[in-house]
């Protein structure tokens, strides 16, 4: 039987050679990613090793409110607690450093980094063995308004050594003088963060603190074990305060490294599983593509499965026959995806070092887990597919030998209908609980899979009548070709509903992430309209990033201070706990903010949310229980857990957030480097014209670079590029199921001429051009295309609705379906599909009519 | 030898020194060999020969489904042997008509649809009244809308005669018309074949191996090793299984 599935694959090569590009590229994205991630984090692992060699022990504060991506927020520690640690015997020696925000402007006035990795600075560090950076060129900050910057950063800014560079922090632009340029470790920079690294005592004032730091370094004496000093630390911590010994956190520098890995380890995995996810996609809109080739491979193959049977093969014979197959297109296709995937690594790593994230190190790292993996994955995928309709060729019946007809078996309506909507309702129960429960987003994604496949299940019933209905204009517009087209597609309903599939959960997705992000403009965009009262905002260009930055306070204040502004409010954002969970917090000038922002007040006022005091939203108001005056208890890193009294419950969320504090209790309970703004609010006087409001502004945002002056229209537009950014990324994402949906089509269009090879004689030979039989065949492509497609928006319209109801209390207020863009996506596919479908067209025109017509 | 003309008609088709030669040297095959061989309008001419004799070859060739290695066929005034694909493809549409022995028929379309075909392919319309007579001489009339999985052998056969005539093409060409069907089908289809020439004034030439089909014909044109051999005129099945036994044939 071996010899039956090796002519089996080798008689039918083009076909098996479609089925597995489909694996091929599932498997490519997967070990793709798995390499990818193995990469970066080789190369994270190296690095912190190798920058956090010389510290033995690290001491700070264990207040901590965990962030994600390893981005903890710590309060600072006094830096009296310096002398302290160095009275461990075992000690040699203990600096204090401190992280603040700043930011290079390159000789162009354009601020450097800030959409995307952090930028920073940093004290340098006087201990050589602490000191993380190696001198490139230059010199050391020697003095006050000297710096050194970070290879990376340089190369970005074109700056030399010698010459002026001006840095933002929480402070007034200032200019420093650039003393050298140090790479960090062994590398140009920290995956392309941009650090500026000052004197230990200009640190202190650009973070606005006064002798504090975020972490104590700590290099122990020769023959002192890491563990040992850490332990004797903590001892003399304990006999010097015991009553404030637990405030701090004394940990290994090992134990450090491990911590600075596991925060990349986080990041990555969070990166790694969103592709993964993309990938799995990929890979099941493959599966139907397997499913069909196979389904409709053995269908053609019928009379020699039955010939086989019929001198003596068993159904165990035949199925093993098929499986057997899959077995060897698996495997190939995973074998050659692999190898793609690593290719397609090399192309990411590429890729993100031009966006900014700089992965440092040449070459890829290959782990055995990616070629595991990726074979398993593919192959097990490739074999499932196949098992189906390796069953229905082994239950063939060894007469239909003898008959002359293929055997389409007939569908079975009750049991596809009971079954699909079985499938179907538990798909929406699970997708509704997802939503609308406390169950999360993998009961979402199982109950859209699951509706998909019910929809699937149940197409088979009405493809006939649906791609007729599709069709219909053809027969108008095109006539008999038309019309052979239409019904061509309508003749193998299940073969239209699986090749329709593929493409319906293509588009599905597509649809349902375009219908999301209109959605959440047209949320964004009424809330803007509707709820702002601002003239002017400055917003931080690039949305800060996780590295904390933002404007410096003395931009609001000087907007304030203009004759032409009636009112005026910086927003700050920062993270504490509120009832032990882990929330944003927004700040705002509470006395004014009321004439620049409607909240939808429900009861009490925002004015008088003064210090310690704070509103919440109508939202979690009501689920937390809260009215007027209750106490709310919020942890703070730097302060601890203070109760705050609910002041103002508000309505309108889409914006402002869910908490909402004044500034006078961000400034009391945040640390000093943490006081920066990451919007300004500006209403103008009545009788200001625009122009004279702009005019008045733009001078006083100039100097800041990081910052943007926008009118309410701009700053709507400016939220809406940021949607539809991420739009495009997950468009990129999901193009790979696209291709493989597409793929599908110009399979099934390719087995179904060979299975009419007779038929297009015919044609033919009655008179039909050969361009007549292309357009015949195109179209009919055309219509499968387009009976995934309907399906696809249909889902994406429900799926979409349903998501966005259930956010409808965090923001999204507005449903939008994007009937605009949703069209395009029918039209771009109709086109794609005409212009993909010209390969198995051209083949089909080209078919000899003799040998067609002459063909038994 | 060359083949008989009445001196009254004028040819719908004819080869001229046509030779058809398959593969070089010692396997050499010449399926048709130097033949010449004319098809006089409104007559009904049926092409017969042992197994290998070059009668499909032959009719391939005439109808621009095939290409000669050397010669000549016309159709009417037309050297198909000068024609591009195209032109041949349209010719086919507009001045020839098949049957071919099975799987005549587009299985999506209505028996109807199958009818006017051509003239769709074409994008005419089909001439009512012209149309009617077929339907009525074919007598399918409340077949018309069915799919040809709904008809028996001789009702496809019969809409495949209609969809010959449909486009009143110079001639029609027909490949063992009746190979698939019993003896009852058989006359029927036959019939109508000899009606459309009678009637219409068809010129037919068909393929067969079946003295009693060639006996439906007004003249019987035998081939053996790719030359033509005999010929009979107004032929009886008898007349014919006497030529066939001479020939050796089936």
């Amino acid at each position: 039987m071996w010899q039956v599935t090796r002519k089996g694959l080798a008689g039918h090569k083009l076909r098996f050679l479609l089925t597995a590009l489909a694996v091929v590229l599932g498997v490519s994205f997967i070990a793709g990613t798995l390499v990818l991630t193995a990469t970066i984090q080789k190369t994270f692992d190296d690095l912190f090793a190798d920058i956090n060699r010389g510290t033995d022990a690290a001491v700070r504060s264990a207040s901590v409110i965990k962030g994600n991506f390893g981005n903890d927020q710590r309060a600072n520690v006094p830096g009296s607690l310096v002398a302290v640690v160095e009275k461990t015997p075992s000690v040699e020696a203990a600096v204090g450093n401190i992280q603040p925000y700043a930011q290079a402007i390159d000789n162009h006035g354009k601020a450097i980094g800030g959409n995307g990795p952090p930028t920073f600075g940093l004290g340098w560090d006087p201990n050589p063995k602490l000191n993380q950076f190696h001198l490139v060129s230059g010199h050391a900050p020697a003095i006050n308004n000297q710096i050194v910057v970070d290879k990376g950063t340089a190369d970005k800014g074109g700056f030399h050594v010698g010459e002026a560079v001006t840095i933002l922090t929480t402070k007034t632009p200032q200019k420093y003088q650039l003393a050298g340029i140090a790479k960090f470790g062994t590398v140009d920079s920290l995956a392309g963060a941009s650090i500026i690294l000052f004197t230990p005592a200009q640190a202190q004032v650009v973070a606005d603190v006064h002798n504090e730091f975020s972490q104590i370094s700590v290099v122990a004496k020769p023959g002192v074990s890491q563990t040992q000093v850490a332990q004797d630390i903590q001892h003399t911590l304990l006999t010097d305060d015991p009553g404030h010994a637990s405030q701090y956190q004394v940990i290994t520098g090992k134990a450090l490294t491990k911590e600075n890995q596991d925060a990349v380890h986080n990041a990555l995995g969070f990166i790694s599983t969103a592709l993964l996810v993309f990938a799995f996609v990929a890979l099941i809109v493959g599966m139907f593509i397997i499913y069909n080739t196979f389904s409709i491979v053995v269908a053609q193959r019928m009379r020699e499965m039955a010939l086989l049977r019929a001198i003596g093969a068993s159904k165990r014979q035949v199925l093993a026959s098929v499986i057997g197959e899959s077995v060897v297109v698996g495997i190939l296709a995973s074998a050659v995806g692999v190898v793609a995937g690593v290719g397609l690594s090399i192309g990411l790593k590429a890729v993100m070092n031009a966006v900014g994230f700089q992965i440092p190190g040449s070459g890829v790292v290959l782990r055995p887990n990616a070629i595991v993996i990726g074979l398993l994955v593919g192959t097990i995928v490739t074999i499932v597919s196949a098992v189906v309709p390796a069953r229905q060729a082994a239950r063939v019946p060894p007469i239909a030998a003898m008959r002359a007809l293929a055997l389409e078996r007939p569908i079975n309506r009750f049991r596809r209908l009971g079954i699909g909507g079985l499938i179907l309702a538990l798909g929406i129960l699970s997708l509704f609980f997802g939503l609308f429960g406390s169950s999360g987003i993998s009961l979402v994604g199982i109950g859209a899979l699951l509706m998909l496949v019910g929809v699937f299940v149940v197409s088979p019933l009405f493809a006939r009548q649906l791609a007729r209905i599709i069709g219909r204009p053809l027969t108008a517009l095109r006539g008999v070709v038309g019309n052979l087209a239409r019904e061509n597609a309508a003749r193998n309903p299940r073969r239209t509903a699986t090749t329709g599939a593929a493409v319906m959960i293509a588009v599905s997705l597509v649809g349902f992430i375009t219908i999301f992000a209109s959605s959440a403009n047209a949320s964004i965009g009424s809330a803007i309209d509707q709820q702002l009262k601002t003239d002017y905002i400055v917003t931080l260009k690039g949305g800060g990033g996780p590295g904390g930055g933002g404007i410096s306070p003395v931009l609001a204040q000087r907007i304030a201070a203009l004759p032409e502004i009636e009112a005026s409010s910086a927003i700050r954002l920062g993270s504490a706990e509120v009832n032990g969970s882990q929330t944003f917090l927004a700040a705002a000038d509470t006395a004014q903010i009321s004439r620049l922002y409607d909240f939808g007040g429900v009861s009490g006022s925002v004015s008088d949310v003064g210090l310690n005091a704070i509103a919440v939203s109508s939202r979690k108001a009501d689920s937390k229980h809260l009215k007027i005056g209750d106490l709310l208890p919020t942890r703070f890193v730097q302060t601890g857990t203070v109760p705050l009294r609910v002041a103002f419950i508000y309505k309108n969320n889409t914006l402002a957030g869910d908490y909402i504090i004044s500034l006078a209790t961000f400034e009391k309970n945040f640390a000093a480097q943490r006081q920066l703004d990451a919007q300004i609010f500006a209403k103008l006087k009545p009788g200001v014209s625009v122009a004279k409001g702009r005019a008045a502004i733009a001078p006083l945002v100039a100097p800041y670079p990081n910052a943007e002056l926008q009118d309410n229209a701009q700053y709507k537009a400016d939220q809406k590029k940021q949607v539809n950014q991420v739009l495009v990324l997950v468009y990129v994402l999901l193009f790979l199921a696209v291709i493989i949906a597409f793929i599908g089509i110009v399979n099934t269009m390719t087995l179904s001429i060979y299975e009419r090879t007779k038929e297009i004689g015919l044609l033919r030979a009655v008179g039909s051009s050969r361009r007549q039989v292309r357009s015949m065949v195109r179209w009919e492509a055309v219509i499968i295309a387009l009976f995934g497609t309907l399906l696809g928006i249909a889902m994406a319209v429900f799926f979409g609705w349903a998501v966005v109801d259930s956010l409808h209390d965090q923001g999204f207020t507005k449903f939008s379906a994007a009937p605009g863009s949703l069209i395009f996506i029918v039209v771009v596919t109709g086109i794609a599909t005409l212009l993909w479908a010209s390969l198995p067209a051209r083949r089909a025109a080209r078919l000899d009519v003799l040998r067609a017509i002459d063909q038994d | 030898m060359t083949t008989t003309i009445p001196p009254t008609k004028t040819v719908a088709a004819r080869a001229v020194a046509a030779s058809k030669i398959y593969g070089t040297g010692d396997t050499i095959v010449r399926a048709l060999d130097s033949i010449n061989v004319e098809f006089p309008r409104a007559e009904y001419t049926a092409i017969m020969g042992p197994s290998g004799s070059g009668k499909s070859t032959l009719l391939h060739c005439l109808a621009g489904l095939d290409s000669l290695t050397d010669g000549h066929v016309y159709l009417g005034d037309i050297d198909l042997s000068t024609l591009s694909d195209k032109e041949v493809t349209r010719v086919r549409r507009d001045r020839v008509g098949f049957v071919f022995q099975t799987f005549n028929l587009i299985p999506t379309l209505t028996a109807l649809e199958n009818i006017t075909l051509p003239l769709a392919l074409a994008g005419r319309k089909p001439d009512k009244d012209w149309l009617d007579r077929i339907v009525s001489t074919v007598g399918l009339r409340d077949r018309l809308e069915h799919r040809p999985s709904e008809l028996s052998g001789g009702q496809q056969q019969r809409v495949a005669v209609a969809r010959a005539l449909v486009t009143r093409p110079e001639i029609i060409f027909a490949d063992e018309p009746t190979g698939n069907l019993d003896s009852r089908a058989s006359a029927e289809i036959l019939g109508f074949m000899q009606r459309a020439v009678q009637e219409f004034g068809q010129t037919i030439v068909m393929v067969t191996h079946d003295p009693i089909s060639a006996s439906y014909s007004n003249r019987v044109v035998f081939l053996a090793d790719g030359r033509i051999v005999d010929e009979v005129l107004d032929p009886t099945a008898d007349a014919v299984l006497g030529k066939m036994r001479n020939l050796g044939g089936e």
